[in-house]
């Protein structure tokens, strides 16, 4: 019985606190981009005239399909992260392309049009060398894999293998190319460096070695960076040290070394410190290359060169260009060619891309592209083009540009921008959100009553004049929604500039500040996902780590909001960035320079005179400095200097170490905790967050009395994890220290768990999970902390006279699912409850109610529990599609989750970044505080309308009998 | 849900109440993990697991997966093969099968994550031999085995269900709402029973006031209520009973008396 009601309450606490999506919110105030990262193989479907497919592949082991008139995704596939998903080379041929995967691990074969898998085949180990389609009579039928021993031929229907053939001398050659001409062989080429060439001959049918061959080359030490195959089976060699190229045709019978051709003689200038990049295309697989080639003799300097009858001649000359491509439709081809527009003056900002007949190296007319550059932006990187044939037989293309900082641009003539893509944003590192605005009207407002009194009158008129505009802007507002109301909806579009930008009444529109690891800097509206301003940094090393700070926020009229961006490269050395985040413009505030490594940044509560917060930057030699450091700042930090505190974490030496500020801005040794880094190390460490409220400082029991939450504002969560990885002795540890004083409050020790440990710290609890070994499961562990029936000292919390060690709760729970990423939501005043955000390899963000991971679940439930609505225990912790926030919205490798208070009580903003972006809002407690958007207006207007004229008729009806009865 | 599983739902509550225990009393213990029963064949799959990962003995999970009445190519390009989270990818071809490659040995969770349909999640056992087991994921009683064929079968169960049904307002579910049919009923009876029945027929009267009279029976009259209880009491005293019993023979005729008025009535 007992049983029975306990699951009935469970069952009511589930509908009752089910925060799911109705099927009508649906894209309402929810959006979702995705992206694909760093293209590093981008194909055009070729395949008939019609075709808008982009096959790209990219760094991030991603396979995509774009749209080529849209942008948008046809489709993607994510493959594992690191190495082994890592993608080697992208073939296309038809409707199918085909992709060696991890190091030649896989080779797969894609259907283009749905992206279905058509087969997949596991190569042998071996590290991948390249691939080449082999075709014979025009027909290509098969694949060739060159490994560093072994090379071996797959169908193409099938990905069958075969034949596969060691390769002769592997370990003193590096084979590095396969070259097939069309004509029943294959050839594989390699070299040992700084002494000659190999080249194997192999019979297509079975594999048999037909010929085998060595041409000195002493001056060549890599076949990949500077030889190609040009025209019927030419190999073509440069050499930058004699100035000259070389060839050698490889079904020649007798000749044994390689004819050099100086590039003298062909009436080049070469600069010192040529590093000579030579740029062949072979249209068909199945038939020999172009005898056409580009030869890049310095960064900005291009031939056009041709190979007939073992002679080389300059077609064109192009200096200066930037970048060279080759494309082919039908049987032309083409060399579209990126040049300053003007040739004298090499403006980066402005080029032309023109195309040129590859045959002949004319230009072709009316071909002129214009690319404008982002001031913002970097410099163009690669160049992709995609021909057609118009129908006057003349070919049309368009260009796809990739720049330095990942924007991908689809052009075409003259000059139209097609789409572009932001794809720095599919590796967000962090991000903020930042109050909208006020109009200028609002803040005029505002400013009324900030200023010092002038008479009563004009104050009065000022008043009045001031209400005048608010009316005025509310008629208009009003106007707008009734002229928006007559067009279908699908033409309302919500245009966001920097004109409309402004805070709505509830602040539920924001400015999303988001870096990326590129260094590029994003003010994205978060209300539709638009991309306000970018900002590219140049110089940002690769893996340098990002720390955003908001030190003035929008609050402050007519001080513009101010963002730092502090940006610490491997070594540590960090430099500051600072922003105004609204309008992306750096601001021209002197920032201080930092010559040594910094190891800790700390955003006070002090504000100086121009409201921005003090930031304090700790050096490696434990030196402060603040920024700003104008003379107010500094007297305020002398007279805090004795409160502020702050913690360093050395997880290499297992070292936590609490400092305080001394009255000079010099620091002092506190206090100091060691994890021995042989037993354990630090995974993490995490505080609170400053922006969280807490509203109510206990729970109310079932017997009506009190039990106070221990509200430590100091408090630091440190998770460890065993050096020991066998699953019998790993375990995970998590220490609360008090950040002040250094005090561990509680220890708690997993056994038998391992990483991935994610963690949230919040209120006063600690929610972590981790991998439970012995059972192969995730789990769920909750700590809360409590300071008893009474508190100590209600007002005010201070770590230094906290005598009584707080309570602390725990309970484990397992978790049906491995996890990406643990948030928690947060509220503008902390009354609504709150939920975890958990993110799933899946791409789902689940929203699981704190209320299941509370300490003090019963075990059975009884009469003071149901009172306090908690739920009975149970193991296995439930997930629901309809908790998904993102409903079929995936979000790939979900790498964080960034949760905002809103101006409404009710309502948490909440973006979703990894692979791609997710922006939603979500009601934990649902929508309390403001009617909710299926309101049935017209039921309660009719109502109230009808009772209004029931009143009415009724009374007149009475007045009428009335009047009867009076004259009876 | 908690009662479903006795073995290890009671351990791990167990757990929770020495932990329970001394914290609400103010104590700081390290709490200890849930303890479970050994998983027994998985244990050693395990173990070879962490081996295996050196010697670079790597396996391939076989099986192929089906949505009744869709085709592979509706659903296979957006669906992805995850093997404990995203540690192993794979992906399912044209006609369903999938393989996921270079997993070494260990025990796995095999998973199809779809968007738009829901496939069970299967545990995948591989010994250090390679050996190959497919059974039910039961986080519970890990070491239970309800064994799956291998290669495996995964079967779509259905479609993901994201949104909750809005809760409309028609006509229908407000007039059965049980508040407004006791408000509204006796309201049509107040206001149709004069328009139905004509009060200034004289014949009619006398009918209604007979009724009346019918409804208010005499004040010595027992009601058959009372007669009723009284009947199936249990006697308490023979006097009483005698007493009662010439009662309830007169208010018998009452009964009987009232009875045939009723029909009248109708």
């Amino acid at each position: 019985m007992a049983g029975l009601c306990s699951v009935f309450s469970v069952c009511l606490c589930l509908l009752g606190f089910s925060a799911a999506v109705f099927e009508d919110q649906v894209g309402k105030f929810d959006w979702r981009q995705q992206f694909v990262g760093k293209v590093q193989f981008a194909l055009f479907d070729t395949h008939s005239q019609a075709s808008k497919k982009l096959l790209v592949a990219t760094e991030k082991n991603i396979f995509a399909s774009l749209n080529s008139r849209t942008g948008d995704l046809f489709w993607r596939h994510v493959d594992k992260t690191g190495p082994d998903g890592h993608i080697n080379t992208l073939m296309m041929h038809g409707q199918d392309a085909v992709v060696v995967v991890g190091n030649g691990r896989l080779l797969r074969s894609w259907e283009t049009t749905v992206g279905g898998l058509n087969w997949e085949t596991v190569l042998d180990t071996g590290s991948f060398q390249s691939a080449a389609y082999i075709g014979v009579q025009d027909v290509v039928r098969y694949v060739a894999v060159l490994k560093k021993s072994a090379i071996s031929l797959h169908y193409l229907s099938s990905g069958h293998q075969k034949w596969v053939e060691n390769l002769p001398e592997s370990d003193t050659v590096q084979y590095q190319t396969v070259y097939s001409g069309g004509n029943g062989q294959v050839f594989v080429l390699g070299v040992v460096p700084n002494s000659h060439i190999v080249i194997v001959e192999y019979n297509i049918e079975d594999g048999e070695i037909m010929k085998q061959k060595s041409v000195a080359a002493p001056w060549l030490s890599s076949l990949q960076s500077s030889c190609v195959m040009v025209g019927s089976g030419v190999l073509l060699c440069a050499d930058p040290t004699t100035k000259s190229l070389y060839t050698f045709p490889l079904q020649s019978a007798d000749q044994t070394t390689m004819t050099p051709i100086l590039l003298e003689s062909l009436g080049v200038e070469v600069a010192a410190g040529f590093q000579p990049v030579l740029i062949s295309t072979q249209p068909h697989p199945a038939r020999p290359p172009l005898s056409e080639f580009f030869l890049q003799l310095g960064p900005d300097y291009h031939i056009l060169l041709q190979l007939k009858d073992g002679l080389v001649s300059t077609l064109r000359d192009f200096n200066p260009s930037y970048l060279v491509a080759f494309a082919t439709t039908g049987e032309k081809t083409v060399a579209a060619v990126m040049s300053p527009k003007n040739e004298t003056v090499s403006s980066l900002y402005c080029t032309v891309i023109n195309l040129y007949s590859a045959d002949t190296g004319r230009r072709l007319l009316d071909t002129t592209i214009i690319y404008s550059m982002d001031p913002n932006g970097g410099k163009p990187a690669k160049l992709y083009i995609h021909t057609f044939l118009k129908k006057d037989d003349s070919v049309g293309y368009r260009v796809l540009v990739q720049t330095e900082d990942l924007v991908l641009t689809f052009l075409q003539q003259p000059g139209r921008v097609v789409w572009s893509r932001e794809e720095a944003l599919a590796d967000v590192v962090t991000m903020e959100m930042v109050d909208l605005p006020l109009t200028g009207t609002q803040a005029e407002l505002e400013g009324e009553f900030g200023k010092k009194a002038d008479g009563l009158l004009p104050m009065v008129l000022k008043r009045l004049s001031s209400q005048f505009i608010l009316l005025q802007a509310w008629m208009s507002h009003l106007w707008k929604l009734f002229y928006d109301a007559r067009k279908p909806r699908s033409h309302v579009k919500n245009e966001v500039t920097f004109e409309t930008l402004s805070r709505d009444e509830f602040n539920l529109q924001k400015m999303m500040v988001m870096v990326t690891a590129s260094g590029k800097l994003f003010g994205i509206d978060s209300k539709s996902g638009t991309v306000l301003w970018k900002q590219y940094l140049e110089n940002i090393q690769p893996n340098s780590v990002f720390k955003l700070m908001v030190q003035r926020t929008t609050a402050h009229f007519p001080h513009p909001p101010q963002c730092t961006l502090l940006v610490k490269d491997k070594v540590g050395l960090g430099s500051l960035y600072v922003f105004n985040p609204i309008f992306g413009k750096k601001s021209h505030i002197s920032v201080p320079a930092l010559p040594r490594p910094i190891l800790q940044s700390l955003l006070l509560p002090l504000m100086d005179q121009d409201y921005s917060k003090v930031l304090l930057l700790i050096d490696d030699q434990y030196k402060v400095t603040a920024f700003p450091s104008t003379k107010n700042v500094l007297q305020q930090l002398q007279e805090m200097a004795s409160s502020i505190f702050f913690y360093l974490v050395d997880s290499s030496q297992g070292r936590l170490s609490g400092f305080r500020l001394r009255k000079d801005l010099s620091t002092e040794l506190i206090w100091e905790v060691v994890i021995p880094t042989e037993v354990q190390k630090i995974v993490g460490v995490k505080g609170k967050r400053a922006n969280e409220h807490v509203h109510s400082q206990g729970r109310v029991m079932g017997d009506r009395s009190v039990l106070y939450k221990y509200l430590n504002p100091n408090l630091l969560a440190v998770v460890t994890e065993s050096t020991d990885s066998h699953q019998e002795r790993s375990f995970v540890g998590i220490f609360l220290i008090d950040g002040v004083t250094g005090r561990i409050v509680h220890e708690a020790v997993q056994r038998k768990a391992r990483r991935p440990v994610h963690f949230v710290h919040s209120e006063n609890w600690v929610v972590y999970v981790y991998w439970n070994t012995k059972s192969r499961r995730n789990e769920f562990s909750v700590l809360e902390l409590f300071e008893g029936m009474e508190l100590y000292n209600s007002t005010v919390f201070s770590s230094l006279d906290r005598p009584r060690p707080p309570q602390v709760l725990q309970q484990s729970y397992i978790f049906p699912s491995p996890i990406s990423t643990l948030e928690a939501t947060l509220t503008e005043k902390g009354i609504t409850s709150r939920h975890l955000l958990v993110g799933l390899p899946s791409g789902a963000i689940v929203s699981l109610p704190k209320m299941f991971l509370d300490p003090r679940r019963p075990e059975v439930a009884s009469d003071q529990s149901r009172e306090e609505n908690l739920i009975p225990y149970s193991p296995e912790m439930p997930i629901r599609t309809e908790w998904f926030i993102n409903y079929n919205q995936t979000v790939s490798r979900v790498r964080g989750i960034y949760t905002a208070p809103s101006g409404l009580e009710s309502t948490c903003l909440v973006v979703a970044y990894g692979l791609d972006i997710y922006q939603t809002r979500v009601y934990p407690s649902k929508q309390f505080d403001v009617l909710k958007d299926d309101y049935d207006y017209v039921l309660i207007s009719s109502v109230l309308l009808g009772l209004f004229f029931a009143t009415m008729i009724s009374k007149r009806l009475a007045e009428v009998k009335l009047l009867n009865r009076a004259w009876r | 849900m908690v009662f479903k599983c006795p073995g290890g739902a009671a351990v791990l509550i167990s757990a929770v109440l020495c932990v329970f225990g001394p914290c609400l009393c103010g104590g700081q213990q390290p709490v200890l993990s849930p303890e479970l029963p050994e998983p027994l064949a998985g244990g050693e799959v395990g173990e070879g697991g962490e081996a295996a990962l050196l010697t670079a003995d790597r396996f391939q999970i076989e099986g192929r997966a089906a949505v009744y009445g869709v085709r592979p190519e509706i659903w296979a390009p957006s669906a992805v093969v995850l093997v404990d989270g995203e540690e192993h990818v794979g992906f399912i071809r044209l006609d369903g099968s999938f393989t996921v490659n270079d997993v070494p040995s260990g025990s796995y969770v095999v998973q199809i994550a779809s968007p738009v349909y829901k496939f069970e999640p299967v545990r995948v056992d591989i010994t250090s031999k390679g050996k190959m087991r497919a059974r039910r994921v039961n986080y519970i009683r890990t070491s239970e085995v309800l064994q799956l064929p291998y290669p495996l079968q995964i079967r779509c169960t259905g479609l993901h269900s994201y949104f909750i049904e809005r809760e409309t307002w028609g006509w229908s579910d407000f007039l059965m709402n049980p508040m407004v049919l006791m408000m509204v009923l006796p309201l049509v009876i107040i206001l149709l029973l004069p328009k139905v029945i004509n009060t200034n027929d004289p014949a009619m009267r006398q009918e209604m006031e007979q009724s009346m009279n019918m409804l208010n029976p005499n004040p010595d009259l027992p009601d058959v209520s009372e007669l009723m209880t009284k009947f199936f009491a249990p006697p308490k005293s023979h006097s009483s009973s005698s007493s009662s019993g010439s009662g309830s023979s007169k208010s018998g005729g009452g009964s009987q008396r009232g009875h045939r008025g009723g029909p009248r009535r109708r």
